[in-house]
């Protein structure tokens, strides 16, 4: 008799815990806001990479075409990871890419007229 | 040859001098009335030139917010606004929100009441905590007494020019020191190398060349305000830049005429004027 009760509150004890522990799993794991995102370090890949590129407009004139030619790759490359961004955030990083990939294009551009 | 005949002739040769002079008179008043259409809109006082009154969703509530460009361009670069903390080059392009300020885009990017700007806390934008009256410090359409800074005691010691403030001596002289820079969004740059001016010659025969200085706009737009996105090609003679595309706020007019300069001033542009000009 002692013993079944010993067992049945060890149970108990055991199902509690777990509940607990799932819970506690899931206020750290669950859905994430948009701020704990951008925290993410697969988030702050794409920032690293965007300021390492979009860092060089000042110097576009310098480089050679397939130095620019890179550039523009990477920028593309860039692309669909902010389009996964929220929405103010996707928004100004879209329109900053545009405008870094924009410039590299433009310089290009002017550097294979230069050359004809 | 019968004279019946001649005063016919010359009936005709009369008539067809009267149409002449009707068709041209036409295509002198179509003319006219096209010239004033193109003509530069009369300007505002210096200021309100630059003004933008941001109601796309705070018409209710605390009201329009009542932006002033010379204000903000006092101390922070155009390319700053228009490339890293991203506002369009075009009104009611950028949808601010209260909810996007709180999340520390567009106004709240350096409105967050952290940011320190010449030593204090850049106030936050849409703050929940804000008062009315702090509210109504940008939403301050019609609200009189509303704003911190008046356009003529804040540019009192700014050198003038033909139209206010002469923003290139102001920046020039050390006056003001625009910022590039905000921690946390902008990209940290080497210093810009300069770019050498160049002219631009006139489309019209009449009008001396344009002087271009690569340098005083790089100092306030970096590259890429202007390339490709106002100036979309390197390419000498496929774009004809005219004063009626000016007008209409394309090349040049995306910011002259609306922010920049104004375009009534010829010879800010063609330095030498006309060629009439003396």
């Amino acid at each position: 008799m002692f013993k079944a009760k010993f067992k049945a509150k060890i149970i108990a004890v055991l199902l509690f815990m777990g509940l607990v522990g799932l819970c506690g799993m899931r206020a750290i794991g669950g859905p994430q806001s948009s701020a704990a995102q951008a925290d993410h370090p697969a988030h702050e890949t794409w920032r690293k990479e965007f300021d390492d590129v979009c860092s060089k407009t000042q110097d576009a004139m310098t480089f050679s075409q397939e130095e620019l030619t890179d550039l523009i790759r990477r920028c593309d490359a860039l692309l669909p990871q902010i389009k996964k961004l929220d929405e103010s955030q996707k928004k100004v990083y879209m329109g900053r890419l545009r405008m870094c990939r924009g410039l590299y294009a433009y310089v290009l551009d002017a550097k294979r007229n230069e050359k004809k | 040859m019968p004279t019946c005949l001649m005063r016919k002739g010359t009936r005709r040769n009369e008539r067809g001098l009267l149409l002449l002079v009707l068709a041209c008179g036409v295509l002198l008043l179509g003319n006219t009335a096209s010239a004033q259409v193109y003509l530069p809109k009369p300007l505002p006082e210096p200021s309100e030139y630059g003004k933008v009154i941001l109601d796309n969703y705070s018409t209710t509530g605390p009201g329009a917010v009542v932006f002033d460009h010379w204000l903000h361009r006092s101390k922070f670069t155009c390319r700053l606004c228009h490339v890293d903390v991203g506002f369009a080059m075009q009104a009611k392009a950028t949808g601010i929100r209260a909810s996007t300020n709180r999340e520390g885009f567009h106004c709240g990017a350096c409105h967050d009441g952290k940011k320190l700007f010449e030593g204090r806390p850049i106030f936050a934008a849409c703050s929940d905590a804000a008062n009315d009256q702090q509210c109504d410090r940008c939403h301050s359409l019609g609200k009189k007494g509303a704003r911190k800074y008046e356009y003529k005691e804040f540019t009192a010691k700014f050198p003038k020019g033909f139209y206010g403030v002469n923003w290139e001596a102001a920046e020039r002289s050390g006056v003001i020191k625009p910022v590039d820079f905000v921690e946390g969004l902008s990209v940290k740059k080497a210093p810009m190398r300069s770019r050498e001016d160049f002219t631009i010659k006139a489309g019209y025969s009449w009008v001396h060349p344009i002087n271009f200085s690569h340098e005083k706009h790089s100092i306030w737009n970096g590259c890429e305000l202007c390339h490709p996105e106002i100036f979309p090609t390197a390419q000498k003679g496929t774009i004809h830049f005219s004063m009626f595309s000016n007008i209409e706020g394309r090349y040049c007019g995306a910011c002259h005429g609306k922010v920049a300069f104004p375009l009534n001033n010829c010879q800010k542009c063609h330095p030498r004027g006309p060629l009439w000009a003396p």
